[in-house]
């Protein structure tokens, strides 16, 4: 210890012994201690690093090829590594991902071969297995994929979660734009991919670093898909079913995380309106050597109930030549900004924390990816919302359209990413980053841009405000909430938020800015004004003057993050203006509309997040339509819709001054009432799919929504989004039941030997909820005047 | 957050594991070694409910496969049955325990809680091999429970976390549990997942199997809060066996016994008193039922004993028939 004698230790009147970190390498304060940022450890080096000295990563595209229809008879199986402790080796993926898709996919699960790496993981775990699968998917009819023929892939993209490495620029020629379109053309904003010279036109040479100036992550400090930087990007077309072959390539050897993060996975495309097989269940997760094909739809919902001879132009497709395939289904359920990411049961928060985290962009006949093509402004007879975007390309343009994957970090002396596995009430980072980058800079055209922010970070709440350098607010509107385009596009600053309003873990919102309302070499920024103190939720909003005169010294993520510096344009902006939107004027993409009657009898269900059990230190539970504070058990069907009915779900913290962002797992809702009143003005014309509970801004303590489920069934979740919460039990199973099943589906459960079945088991009130009608007077948790039909 | 978390320690940990574990040796021998090892732990001394001095890294921790929860000895509802639960567990987990899967309970009330008093509450539940009951000094048990992630209990013992933790100490892997989690799962958990020479204990039923099991809540609840300790049908566990339970006493008395066994227990209920020596005086813990759950389980206990004795009639009159 003696050779640490940069801590000192002190005891506390408590009794406790703790360390208290010195100011020399760590750059935090005494004074921030009291704010406990970065859970559990000290603060992160900087490594003499400035702010705003980085350029920005942008998203590098997948890619999509078309689904092969014959066997390759020369492919190869994934090879294992050679040591226990490594992920596959960098050019075995890269052999892996260059290969034709293979084998090909099945209906159910693939048992026809051994997992790959068999022997080596016997090896590695001192037993040989006796059986053992390619595919890592439950066996059988409960997931297999559903409707296959009708949904048959016609894409895929392949990719092997594992340790951090060197890009090779393997996916440069699978850019839509192949750097040789727009901005991403030689001479273009975004053709260099990376700050210093070599990345002209290719990302070959990426490190995965969080600054130049800092340490190159180790392999197994890091994973993610291909175990490369930049940030992954799906780019999909709606209507067009997708493959995903998500193979494991981490290390054999659970130890070898670099203290964090589990080697088992499952990834769940967060808001897809997806089968349950392919939505990335908790407890569906795969091993090392194994693949899992997830085969995303990419369906409207009310495909089976809606526009079903396929006649609005607005639901479809962009045909890569200026036309639409038009597709069944309400154009009104159209999606536009995803994710996809880790579902690990318990270990969620660290694997999603450590890189297995990737966007998906949805382009569609009214969200094109392409200006000035048949404008709705110019003809409302048109669908294209002519967002802004680009024009090189027919659709998926990104000079103008940019993602942006904002998260708060840790890191440890030696500049390795850190993670505190025990706090479970929430874990912060003390260092802001976009797209993994530290605090870095984006050269910005002098025009209106889109830009789909994503709070990737694991408990962490922002509040987001744009500043000019004299710190001057910039107006921006935002056009999508969760990745939905709104009916009306919302102005900030507006009478109810003067920034955007407080974001929670996974939620995404979509903001069109103008930077042609500022000169050439101006520079504005991000600026985080929401305070924490530690996991549990955000404290308070920090007026902008204190941040941005530096009076404010406190929780270290706050202040400015990310700086945009404003480049001369000289092409001409066909994008729509946003204000024509406004409530009011335009809509954009209206909501579906929820027939008065059919919200009278909709089922109503109740989930309250909090903290129950027979002692006052209890662990996180939900409470279903009144029973029992539960914790979370795989096993356990909690809820039961069927198919095609509105429901209303209430969501309850009953946790004082604690925050809960619920997720609900497979649709969308609409926010009927927040404690009682209608939602806010950027959630009155929205789609969500997280829904805020707690006392921070812009919240209640409860909120109502309505929400259907149509066209799949299955196993799913819903859950608290601050991911240690989820993985310290806050979180429950429901099932949406075929026409006719009486039965639960059981519960998958695996070993290196394959996947397995538990059996399941149901609440009394799965199928009946709270019973239908209106809002019951009594909210009281105990409530019994509700249906409590058995099921047997 | 109520409590400092011992900040630089964690850092020293990771520090101290960085420059050993990995920057040292590494890349000579790629070690994979968890950051939660030595220099995370606090290696305090404990005694063992027979009076043993052990290490809690050294001893109790390194390199195994661990079940750790925290109980008091005086506790009236949820320790006993945590402890029952744990041992269903142990019960599932078969030979891995004492072998590769060692528990202990931790008390956070060392002032009453001796070896012998231990002891004593260890005979009640009748646990023999792998589990070791642990006090030691208020301090060192704070510390302990801190650096899992734990609220201490503070003095107010009632108030500790029920939390069950699962871990194996050499890969660094940490699980946390409810004590309410089906115990087939927590067990699950520790032969497979932790386990990196395990196959998993599950009961493995193939996809066929699988579709045709389902079962309700008031199922999971007796598997969960009665099963540890009862039977129905199968004869006396730790507590007796529930056959037919409803044909022998009434059903205001049964009701009730379940609802609040500590209150009838308190109040000298004849019947309740009369059944204690014959289970060693392992009282029924207060589970915190809601009136719907009792009558649920009555109703389900009604319907399994219905099902247990038809089965038995159907062997006997099998066995007649093949006379």
């Amino acid at each position: 210890m003696s050779t640490f004698g940069n801590c000192a230790r002190v005891l506390l009147a408590g009794g406790a012994a703790i360390w208290v970190g010195s100011t020399a390498l760590a750059q935090t304060s005494l004074e921030a201690r009291k704010y406990n940022i970065p859970t559990g450890m000290d603060g992160s080096p900087l490594f003499a690093a400035q702010p705003f000295t980085q350029k920005m990563l942008m998203f590098e595209e997948f890619g999509t090829k078309p689904v092969p229809t014959e066997e390759c008879t020369n492919c190869k199986v994934v090879v294992a590594p050679s040591d226990c402790n490594k992920s596959m080796s960098p050019d075995k993926i890269d052999t892996a991902i260059k290969q034709r898709l293979f084998p090909l996919p099945t209906r159910e699960a693939n048992l026809s071969r051994p997992n790959p790496w068999q022997t080596k993981i016997g090896e590695c775990l001192g037993w040989q297995l006796k059986t053992s699968y390619i595919e890592g998917r439950p066996p059988g009819e409960m997931y297999a994929h559903q409707r296959y023929d009708e949904f048959a892939p016609k894409v895929y993209f392949q990719s092997v979660q594992s340790g951090a490495r060197t890009n090779t620029g393997l996916r440069d020629s699978m850019q839509l734009h192949g750097y040789k379109v727009g901005e991403f053309a030689p001479g273009g904003l975004y053709h260099n991919t990376a700050s210093g010279s070599g990345f002209g036109g290719s990302t070959n040479g990426i490190a995965i670093r969080m600054h130049p100036k800092m340490p190159v992550q180790d392999a197994n400090s890091v994973w993610t898909f291909d175990g490369t930087l930049p940030p992954k990007l799906l780019m999909a077309r709606v209507g067009e079913p997708i493959l995903f072959r998500h193979f494991n390539g981490l290390p054999i050897n659970v130890a070898a995380n670099n203290g964090f993060g589990h080697h088992l996975i499952t990834t769940h495309e967060h808001n897809g309106h997806n089968p349950a097989e392919s939505d990335g269940f908790t407890g569906a997760y795969f091993y090392p050597g194994q693949y899992y094909d997830y085969r995303w739809p990419m369906q409207l919902a009310g495909r089976d109930s809606e526009n079903v001879n396929a006649t609005d132009p607005r639901a479809g497709m962009p045909d890569g030549a200026g036309g639409v395939i038009k597709i069944r289904g309400d154009w009104r359920e159209t999606e536009s900004t995803h994710w996809f990411h880790d579902h690990m049961i318990d270990y969620t928060a660290q694997n999603v924390y450590k890189g297995n985290a990737a966007m998906m962009n949805y382009y569609s006949a009214v969200d094109r990816g392409r200006e000035g093509l048949k404008c709705h402004y110019a003809d409302p007879a048109n669908a294209n919302l002519c967002l802004p975007s680009g024009t090189g390309l027919d659709w998926g343009n990104r000079d103008y359209d940019v993602n942006l994957l904002i998260a708060d970090k840790a890191w440890d002396s030696k500049g390795q990413l850190a993670f505190n596995i025990f706090n479970k009430d929430g874990f912060l980072g003390d260092q802001m980053t976009v797209n993994w980058a530290w605090k870095p800079y984006m050269d910005v055209r002098a025009r209106k841009y889109r830009l789909r922010l994503l709070n990737g970070s694991v408990s962490r709440y922002f509040k987001i405000a744009i500043v000019t350098d004299k710190g001057v607010r910039v107006p921006f509107h935002m056009i999508a909430n969760d990745g939905n385009i709104m009916e009306h596009a919302v102005p900030f600053p507006n009478a109810e938020s003067k920034d955007l309003p407080t974001q929670a873990i996974a939620e995404r919102f979509d903001i069109i800015v103008d930077f042609s309302k500022y000169p050439v070499g101006t520079k504005l920024y991000f600026v985080n004004t929401l305070e924490h103190r530690d996991g549990a939720g955000p404290k308070e909003e920090i007026p902008l003057n204190e941040i941005l005169s530096g009076k404010y010294k406190g929780d270290p993520a706050v202040g400015k993050f990310m700086e945009f510096r404003v480049q001369a344009y000289t092409g001409q902006d066909l994008s729509m203006n946003p204000a024509d939107y406004v409530e009011g004027k335009k809509k954009m993409i209206p909501l579906p509309k929820i027939p008065a009657a059919d919200l009278a009898k909709a089922k109503r269900r109740t989930f309250e997040f909090g903290r129950s059990g027979g002692t006052d230190e209890t662990p996180w539970t939900i409470k279903t339509d009144g029973g029992d504070g539960l914790s979370a058990d795989i096993q356990r069907v909690s809820a039961a819709p069927q198919m095609g009915a509105w429901e209303i779900w209430r969501i309850e913290s009953n946790s004082g001054g604690w925050s809960h962002p619920v997720h609900i797992h497979f649709e969308e809702g609409q926010i009927l009432t927040r404690d009682g009143r209608p939602p806010p003005i950027w959630e009155r014309y929205a789609r969500k799919d997280v829904y805020r509970v707690g006392p921070e801004p812009n919240s209640s303590a409860v909120v109502e929504v309505a929400i259907r489920f149509r066209e799949f069934a299955g196993s799913y979740v819903e859950h608290c989004h601050n991911t240690q919460h989820e993985d310290h039990a806050m979180l429950l199973r429901w099932d949406i039941l075929n026409p006719g099943q009486t039965v639960a589906i059981p519960t998958p459960e695996g070993g290196w030997e394959g996947m397995f079945y538990e059996p399941s088991y149901v609440l009394p009130t799965w199928r009946t909820g709270r019973g239908t009608g209106p809002t019951p007077a009594s909210t009281t948790t105990n409530a019994t005047t509700t249906t409590t039909t058995t099921t047997r | 957050m109520k409590w400092a978390w011992p900040s630089c320690s964690t850092h020293l940990a990771g520090a101290l594991l960085a420059a050993i574990g990995v920057w040292l040796l590494w890349p000579v021998v790629a070690v994979a070694q968890s950051p939660w090892g030595r220099d995370y732990w606090p290696n305090v001394t404990l005694t063992t409910h027979d009076d043993r001095q052990v290490k809690f890294y050294d001893d109790v921790l390194r390199g195994k496969i661990v079940v750790v929860n925290f109980i008091f000895t005086n506790c009236g509802d949820v320790c006993p049955l945590d402890t029952a639960q744990l041992k269903r567990v142990q019960e599932l987990i078969g030979d891995h325990a004492g072998r590769d899967v060692t528990f202990y309970s931790i008390s956070v009330d060392p002032e009453n809680d001796t070896p012998k008093a231990m002891r004593a509450f260890m005979k009640k539940f009748d646990i023999k091999v792998g589990w070791t009951f642990l006090t030691g000094r208020p301090d060192d048990i704070t510390l302990i429970q801190r650096k899992f992630g734990l609220e201490p209990a503070g003095d107010k013992p009632t108030a500790h976390s029920t939390t069950i933790i699962l871990a194996n100490e050499a890969t660094g892997q940490y699980v946390k549990r409810s004590p309410y989690d089906n115990p087939q799962m927590l067990a699950n958990v520790l032969t497979g997942q932790l386990n990196p020479k395990g196959r998993g204990s599950g009961s493995r039923l193939s996809y066929a199997d699988a579709v045709a099991v389902a079962t309700d809540e008031s199922a999971q609840m007796f598997r969960t809060r009665c099963a540890t300790c009862h039977t129905i049908g199968s004869g006396d566990g730790l507590g007796p066996d529930l056959l037919m339970v409803s044909s022998r006493r009434s059903p205001e008395w049964l009701a009730r016994f379940i609802r609040e066994p500590d209150k009838m227990l308190a109040e000298k209920d004849e019947t309740a008193m009369a059944m204690l020596p014959n289970f060693r005086n392992l009282a029924m813990p207060n589970l915190k039922l809601s009136e719907q759950n009792v009558v649920d389980l009555i109703a389900f206990i009604d319907v399994e004993s219905r099902k247990a004795m038809e089965a038995r009639a159907a062997a006997q009159h099998g066995e007649h028939h093949h006379r």
